[in-house]
């Protein structure tokens, strides 16, 4: 970035569970997670993940013009069947079924009554909600997660520590950058720390 | 698994929908094109704009930029709240993202071509020997537009200096079709039917060509 390398001396090994990248603004907790996502290209050194990986950044990554329920809609029928059938055995290749699973999972996030308007109509925080409701319609082998916490409310990070505690229970492989929420460490199973590009365990 | 035609539809259904609701990447375009067409007609003179040869090329200069400013607007959008990452980060994504602005970007540009087309015949009071061949070359013109526009402005997305490269990047690997597009309505206007046909036939052998290039490494590119 900038001819400045923002990773130097990164090594994270993703196992079932909670897995935390903590560190300060600026550490490279985003360009960390976008490169697992296949989002930045790596100078050096390698990536190995599985093909079917979720990656809900920073932002809400949703089209302007499209509602919730859209956008969702997109998402789930672009990714199609994914690699892990979790909480309910459904098909996602059935017309009802996927709109009965984006109703529940609208519902879940709390954004019933927001899941038909605008996403540049809704606040921040319920843009939030909607990308992660992405959480209970495409569960894929590894989840990333950027601040996840960020613009949500009591109820919505209540709503997220729920799916984290089930995510631990199933043991979904998922990481978590976040430069606060210490609660992270009692569901986590492994924290890193990122300081100017580096990374210690 | 989900089929890369299955992607492609999906990302121009989504940019159809979202341009249903904020058509004003497509107002855009058509209230430049239309004042283009005004002012290229003024600056060469309604005499000079009327022959057969100038009145297409004015048309397909001022299309070709309304095509950048609407693709433009397009991929803003994508840049809005990260919705481009939100792609990428899928498999297949780059891929699909190309393919299906193509489609949908064809036919906003359609419509955009004509409104313009209207204007400039209303305008100059165009004659027009043959409307069905006229027809054809404009529909494979603007079809063929995007392949190379799209890529472009993919490429720069996240360039400042998109704005000047794009049309530095665009317009020298165009002028092969604009000239046999230009030359394909020329040829309707004036009576020509072989001549249409033919420039039209090459216009599609070089959008096919453009479009295949672009399918096979905008992913790439894109990434």
């Amino acid at each position: 970035m900038d001819d400045r390398a923002v990773l130097r001396s990164v090594d994270l090994d993703l196992v079932p569970g909670i897995t935390v990248l903590r560190g300060p603004n600026g550490a490279g907790k985003t360009t960390a997670l976008r490169a697992l996502a296949g989002l930045v290209p790596l100078a050096r050194g390698t990536r190995e993940v599985p093909f079917d990986v979720l990656y809900i950044g920073h932002r809400p990554q949703l089209l302007h013009g499209l509602t919730p329920r859209e956008s969702l809609r997109f998402f789930l029928e672009f990714r199609g069947p994914t690699s892990r059938a979790w909480a309910t055995p459904v098909k996602t290749t059935a017309r009802e079924m996927r709109e009965d699973r984006i109703r529940v999972a609208c519902d879940r996030w709390g954004l019933a009554g927001e899941s038909d308007r605008p996403i540049e109509r809704l606040s921040a925080g319920q843009r939030r909600r909607a990308a992660l409701a992405r959480l209970d319609l495409e569960t894929c082998a590894l989840t990333l997660l950027d601040e996840p916490f960020a613009d949500l409310d009591e109820s919505g990070s209540a709503l997220l520590w729920s799916w984290l505690r089930e995510a631990r229970a199933l043991g979904v492989a998922v990481l978590v950058a976040s430069h606060g929420h210490a609660d992270l460490d009692a569901v986590a199973v492994r924290a890193y720390a990122l300081h100017e590009g580096r990374v210690a365990a | 698994m989900v089929s890369g035609l299955r992607r492609i539809g999906l990302i121009a259904g989504r940019e159809l929908r979202a341009d249903a609701r904020h058509p004003d990447g497509a107002v855009a375009a058509m209230t430049f094109m239309a004042a283009l067409v005004l002012l290229e007609s003024l600056i060469v003179g309604p005499q000079v704009a009327r022959d057969t040869l100038v009145a297409p090329a004015l048309y397909w200069i001022a299309l070709l930029f309304a095509a950048i400013v609407v693709t433009t607007r397009s991929f803003d959008r994508e840049l809005e709240d990260d919705a481009l990452d939100g792609v990428l980060a899928m498999p297949g994504g780059a891929d699909a993202l190309y393919g299906g602005k193509l489609v949908s970007l064809a036919a906003t540009l359609g419509l955009v071509a004509v409104v313009g087309g209207v204007v400039e015949m209303a305008l100059l009071d165009l004659a027009v020997a043959l409307p069905g061949h006229l027809a054809l070359a404009v529909v494979i013109g603007t079809a063929a537009l995007p392949a190379v526009v799209v890529l472009d402005v993919a490429l720069t997305v996240r360039l400042r200096a998109r704005a000047v490269l794009v049309p530095i990047l665009a317009l020298p690997v165009l002028l092969p079709q604009l000239v046999a597009a230009t030359n394909a309505v020329a040829a309707a206007l004036a009576g020509d039917a072989v001549a249409s046909l033919a420039w039209s036939g090459l216009l599609v052998a070089i959008a096919l060509v453009y479009a295949t290039l672009g399918l096979t490494i905008a992913g790439t590119a894109i990434e």
